[in-house]
């Protein structure tokens, strides 16, 4: 008996495509993209540089082979840019940092005095930050590390005996080159460091990245469910037969779309504040910091995710098939886009593919606005690609829903 | 009132309705009566513009539903098969969202819904949420949310479906009145005596196809369908059969049992004096009126619910 009750229900499992493909596929699609993510697979297994931005303004002999070393590392990738405009594409997320080498290095190592380097860093790329910092300082070292230590011991020398003779000044410093700690030790505290600052302002705390992708990511990936479970009512009503009432009635077809993208829309919009002013009470999320952005991106990520979710319900003929493909597409557009794992620990292969889900815009629009401070200007982009994804989608899903919706009845 | 002419329609090799034509006057209620899957449904999708067909044309008060289907739709109402309403909505609110769809005033759609609700007999529960409803009371507000933009011509298909008597008779109570009021009624079933109590004129639809139409008397007379009175002897001798013959040239017998074709009303109490003066013993009797069911059976070879 409970053998035949067990092949029974085999049989109906796999009966369900579409459970089957969820059950099965959806698991090894994720594990694959979250390997990619955390495990370096894929392509030949060897990390990507990280890309850096490099500002010379010193332009000579030590500055330049100072980059040179650095551009010949593996690890690293320069790219040359003026000041203002490095600064800039690291606010907007593009690059990691900038090294600045300032007017007076070369003088600096030849005096073993504190380098004029600062490192321009995204406070929000860390794990990046972390791995560069250590390169930068290896790098330094091996370039003008000697020749500041040098300095350092001729200028400690002269300082404690100014009558000495130069071949026992010469032979002295040979002495103390070749003890490497005592050598350190001659140089000024901090002399070898480098100046790190971010460039996000100082009223963007670094304990609300983690709170911004949290709250971003989670109210997209859920945005999306519910809006693929509001625009489901369109296919209950198919069953119920209200659908074919409503086409009874003297209202054009897509009027019923719209009224339903319209529902979805102005629901999405109260999930999406009710989410973030629940952020703002409970974890202090600072959604006051530039409400005119915060809304407009809430209105625009709201009007693409409804639209998306309206997508959803365009290619789905019945209330289970919805079920199956939002299921499907949602996880790995979350996956992809960022939702699940923030961006800046995947691949840049990854980072790249992101672009594509709706979450990865409105993610970043609201890291613009939380984490990087931009301006309305500036985030306004990103949130017009959120429009253009809106308005694509309301358009294939018109078409969809004459071919799917309609043509059922 | 409504003039339907050579429709026919396919999904992909089915044949749902072949060469369909009829007229429907004003003020009539037209059946449209055939078994599940005859094409009724398929043709009242059509006359209610919401599925096209692949041939022939259909006038609704004079108007082709093809180039003028927004004026078509205000003129007609539909009662669909299913209980199209919203379970979450009470009475009075699904009847406002219904009515709201044809543009009708506020003030005027809230008279409406008053004397509509009052004409279905549900105005002591119209704030109830449909899902607390019966299926009987649920029918109803069905029909209620297709009439409320007053239109000339009613589809109401099927719509007995899963009611009980009580709510069946109510039905029917509300399609006289509708009727009364000078409204145009199709009404599709496979129910004949739903049909011969409310219907003027019949069409008999099996296979897609139209198979007699007219009065159910027209029926009648095309189908060659007569009243027959079928008697069980206890036993019967050549010569009595002989005797019964020679009175009712028409009699078919086969054992015990005589078979008359008559007009029962008239002739029933001659057939059961001589059957006394005969000393034949009656064991039962039967008599086969001439319906829906045997005109049905008659022209399409066909039980109505085969």
């Amino acid at each position: 008996m409970i053998l035949t009750i067990f092949k029974k229900d085999l049989k109906l499992f796999f009966a369900d495509k579409k459970g089957a493909l969820v059950t099965f596929a959806l698991p090894i699609l994720l594990i694959s993209l979250f390997a990619f993510a955390f495990g370096g697979v894929g392509g030949n297994r060897t990390a990507k540089p990280v890309q850096l931005l490099v500002v010379d303004s010193d332009l000579t002999k030590d500055s330049k082979e100072l980059l040179l070393n650095l551009e010949a590392l593996k690890g690293v990738k320069t790219v040359t840019k003026e000041k203002a405009t490095a600064i800039e594409l690291i606010i907007k997320g593009k690059y990691v940092g900038v090294l600045i080498v300032e007017k007076g290095f070369q003088d600096s190592v030849a005096l073993g005095k504190k380098l004029p380097l600062e490192l321009k860093y995204d406070a929000a790329r860390e794990m990046e930050i972390g791995m560069l910092q250590s390169v930068l300082m290896q790098n330094l070292m091996t370039t003008v590390g000697k020749k500041m230590i040098q300095a350092n011991i001729a200028a400690s020398f002269d300082t404690k005996f100014p009558a000495a003779p130069k071949n026992i000044k010469e032979k002295a410093m040979r002495i103390m080159s070749a003890d490497q700690a005592g050598a350190y030790s001659i140089m000024g505290k901090n002399t070898m460091e480098m100046k790190m600052t971010s460039v996000i302002k100082e009223d963007s705390k670094k304990e609300n990245l983690g709170l911004i992708q949290a709250v971003a990511g989670t109210a997209i990936m859920m945005l999306l469910f519910s809006i693929a479970g509001i625009g489901g009512g369109l296919l209950d009503e198919k069953e119920a037969g209200t659908l074919k009432r409503l086409l009874y009635a003297p209202v054009n077809p897509t009027d019923i779309l719209f009224g339903k993208m319209l529902a979805a829309l102005v629901l999405s919009i109260l999930q999406l504040t009710i989410m973030f002013v629940f952020s703002w009470i409970a974890f202090g999320l600072p959604i006051f910091k530039d409400l005119t952005a915060l809304i407009l991106m809430i209105i625009t990520t709201a009007f693409a995710v409804s639209s998306f979710g309206i997508f959803l319900v365009s290619i789905a003929k019945s209330r289970q098939q919805l079920q199956g493909y939002s299921t499907i597409i949602i996880m790995l557009m979350s996956a992809i886009g960022g939702s699940m794992i923030p961006l800046f620990v995947m691949p840049e292969i990854m980072q790249k593919i992101a672009v594509i889900s709706v979450n990865y815009w409105g993610i970043q629009g609201f890291y613009d606005i939380f984490w990087r401070s931009l301006s309305l200007s500036q985030i306004l982009p990103k949130m017009g690609i959120l429009v253009a994804i809106g308005l694509a989608m309301t358009l294939i899903s018109i078409r969809l829903f004459k071919k799917n919706v309609l043509k059922m009845i | 009132m409504i003039e339907v002419t050579n429709l026919s329609k396919s999904f992909g090799k089915l044949h749902a309705v072949k060469n369909l034509s009829f007229s429907i006057k004003k003020g009539e209620v037209f059946g449209l009566l055939g078994p599940n899957g005859a094409g009724k449904s398929t043709a009242i999708h059509m006359m209610s513009t919401i599925l096209s067909s692949d041939q022939g044309t259909i006038h609704i008060d004079g108007y082709d539903i093809k180039t003028a289907s927004s004026i078509c739709k205000t003129r007609i109402g539909v009662v669909p098969q299913e209980i199209s309403l919203y379970d979450d909505f009470t009475a009075y609110e699904n009847l406002l969202f219904w009515g709201q769809l044809y543009k009708i005033p506020s003030k005027e759609l809230k008279e409406r819904i008053a004397s509509i609700l009052e004409l279905i007999g549900l105005s002591d529960r119209k704030n109830d949420l449909i899902k607390t409803y019966s299926g009987g009371m649920k029918r109803r507000i069905n029909i209620a949310s297709a009439i409320l933009h007053k239109p000339k011509i009613l589809f109401m298909d099927e719509p007995t479906v899963g009611v009980d008597p009580q709510s069946r008779n109510r039905i029917f109570e509300i399609v006289e009145s509708l009727n009364k009021l000078g409204m145009t009624i199709v009404y599709t079933t496979h129910y004949m005596e739903e049909v011969e109590r409310l219907c003027n004129r019949i069409a008999i639809i099996d296979d897609g196809k139209i198979v007699a139409q007219g009065t159910q008397s027209e029926l009648q007379k095309e189908s060659n369908v007569k009243e027959t009175v079928e008697i069980t002897f206890q036993t019967i001798s050549a010569n009595q059969g002989k005797k019964l013959k020679e009175a009712f040239p028409s009699i078919v017998q086969k054992n015990q049992v005589v078979t008359i074709v008559c007009d029962a009303n008239k002739e029933l109490s001659a057939i059961i004096s001589l059957c006394n003066s005969e000393q034949l013993l009656i064991e039962d009797l039967k008599l086969n009126k001439v319906n829906l069911e045997t005109i049905f059976l008659n022209l399409t070879g066909k039980q109505l619910r085969d």
